[in-house]
């Protein structure tokens, strides 16, 4: 069962380009999904459209099954979030500042302590958010979305300003709440190696299109795809000579010659071949893997 | 008023706690007053015979309203409302607050009656604040008596009324705050409105001026005003101004586009 779906949602901020174009999120329910894209993809914009807090001026947007258009208020109540820095009275504390949504949301005042202890904010409660570090403030952040235990979260980069350290311990703590409460996670994200740790399903979102959709798993095997071979030699023009005779398609490139990727023991053979016919090789390595490479390689498979 | 509202008027009536709003409205009740104290202090001489005056509350009561009518309470209400805004503006917390379950109208109208009550405060404290300014010179040794039972009646009368007279600058200031994002766009918009209200206080419509109406309030029946001013039907229109301003202000809010 899908917790929030998009259909066809499209947006431009004026009367230039579009920023976003067609997107049709699928977010199933008790889900870690993980939006992912590189800086200006369109993250913000989409994560925006779902709270309602830009004017929609295309597509459809149901969350909890139900339209947002119609039943905002009713979807809000259990959604929590949090986007891009977090919203902080800086001339309250930490306490007060959550103070004023238990009020909203209703939920007993006990209820700020807790938060505040599960984001490892248990010792400034009395601290005024405006002496807060960049990593304080992002954690009281998390707290105020996670207040009123939604069932949705979504969260704009929430790992943004925090140490390494930190970045472990939201994780551990998204997790711990997907798995306790069932809390469908929407998150996003530039780091590839990031959304891996966490998320159970992924959206790859570039120049405002989503490329990709699906599972980890699914996203593996497109990783698998963009996996290459560098190969560096002292004579590139004789290696792919060589290469051409053994049958594999190589090109060269900045990083020396592109190679389709291919099992270990392959890569030992060919070894063996390129320095038996007089070729120095100076590396053979993986490349590739990276969320460049998956997008070029997406983008490729979409123009073919 | 339902529960919601309710719980967003005191989440909004928290969010003002310590801001320098909060601190204004408390500073800016009591400037008046203690400028009075300070100048019948200097002027001790005069004291006796002012306190001796049988119109003395009605004189002390002008005294005190003039610079609050003219400059103080317009200023007031530009900066409370500016400021009481920008404490979303500032921490970047317009986008929290539209992503609550809570209705446009809610968020609109919950933190337009903070400031309105703000005002409400602002001015409760300067009546006070001037019923103590007639105290305190008395205390002094060797000082006067302070004549007896002041018409709080009629200071409560005239002050509900400068209340009505003020509010169609709330609603306007309001909507500006809204509509701007830089808090220095509203209150340069204001100030100068205010300029403009006072140099057209001599003109035969003034009472159709929505920032001018504390003033008028003020110098109609004046003995000592140099000229008479238009003030014919002056709180009714202030009423009108007030409407048609917070039902603009509210279609401003509503249809941005762009929320935080
Ligand atoms: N307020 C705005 N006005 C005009 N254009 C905007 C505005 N906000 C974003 N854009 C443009 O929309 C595109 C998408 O921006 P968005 O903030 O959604 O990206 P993002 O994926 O969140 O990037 P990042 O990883 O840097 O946060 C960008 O090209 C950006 O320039
Ligand atoms: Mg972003």
């Amino acid at each position: 069962m899908l917790c929030l779906e998009t259909s066809n949602l499209c947006h431009r901020y004026s009367a230039a380009e579009a920023v976003l174009h067609d997107i049709a999120l699928a977010v199933p329910q008790a889900s870690i999904y993980g939006f992912l894209g590189p800086n200006g993809a369109g993250k913000t914009t989409t994560l925006r459209l779902l709270l309602g807090l830009m004017r929609k001026q295309r597509g459809s947007i149901s969350i909890f099954g139900r339209n947002l258009d119609t039943h905002r208020v009713e979807i809000l109540r259990q959604v929590g979030s949090l986007i891009e820095s977090p919203s902080l009275y800086e001339h309250l504390t930490a306490a007060e500042n959550l103070a004023l949504l238990q009020r909203i949301h209703r939920v007993p005042a006990a209820r700020i302590a807790e938060v505040l202890e599960r984001v490892g904010l248990g010792g400034a409660r009395d601290k005024r958010a405006g002496a807060f570090s960049l990593g304080m403030k992002q954690r009281l952040g998390i707290a105020a979305a996670l207040l009123h235990r939604p069932a949705l979260l979504i969260l704009d980069e929430p790992t943004n300003g925090l140490d390494p350290n930190g970045i472990i311990e939201i994780r551990a703590l998204l997790t711990a709440l997907n798995r306790e409460e069932g809390t469908t996670i929407l998150v996003s994200s530039h780091l590839l190696a990031e959304v891996e740790r966490l998320a159970s399903h992924v959206g790859i979102v570039h120049r405002g299109r989503l490329l990709f959709q699906g599972t980890l798993e699914a996203l593996r095997r497109e990783r698998h795809g963009a996996a290459r071979v560098a190969l560096h030699t002292a004579d590139d023009s004789h290696a792919l000579r060589v290469l051409a005779d053994a049958g594999i398609a190589a090109h060269g490139s900045e990083h020396g010659l592109l190679l389709p990727p291919m099992p270990p023991p392959h890569i030992a053979a060919l070894n063996r071949r390129l320095v038996e016919q007089g070729v120095e090789v100076y590396a053979i390595g993986a490349e590739g893997g990276d969320l460049e490479s998956i997008f070029m390689n997406l983008i490729g498979s979409r123009a073919a | 008023m339902n529960r919601v509202f309710l719980a967003a008027l005191r989440c909004e009536w928290l969010k003002r706690r310590r801001s320098l709003g909060a601190w204004l409205v408390i500073a800016g009740a009591f400037f008046t007053p203690a400028i009075i104290v300070l100048v019948r202090l200097v002027r001790r001489a005069g004291l006796p015979q002012l306190y001796a005056d049988p119109q003395f509350w009605t004189l002390h009561w002008r005294n005190a309203w003039e610079s609050m009518a003219i400059f103080f309470m317009p200023m007031a209400a530009i900066l409370a409302t500016s400021l009481v805004v920008q404490i979303e503006t500032r921490n970047n917390a317009w986008k929290q607050v539209h992503a609550l379950p809570l209705h446009t109208a809610t968020i609109f109208f919950a933190k337009f009656a903070v400031i309105l009550l703000m005002l409400a405060q602002f001015l409760l404290l300067f009546v006070f604040g001037v019923w103590l300014s007639a105290v305190l010179p008395a205390l002094l040794p060797g000082g006067v008596a302070v004549p007896p039972a002041p018409p709080l009646r009629q200071f409560f009368a005239d002050t509900a009324l400068y209340y009505l007279d003020c509010l169609p600058i709330v609603a306007a200031q309001y909507l500006l705050s809204l509509r701007f994002n830089h808090f220095v766009a509203p209150i340069g918009m204001g100030f100068l409105a205010w300029v403009a209200a006072l140099s057209a206080l001599s003109w035969e419509h003034a009472n159709l001026v929505p920032y001018a109406y504390t003033m008028l309030d003020f110098l109609r029946d004046n003995p000592e005003a140099r000229r008479a001013v238009v003030s014919s039907g002056m709180h009714g229109l202030a009423l009108g101004w007030f409407l048609l301003l917070t039902a603009a202000g509210y279609v401003v809010f509503a249809t941005k586009a762009q929320k935080g």
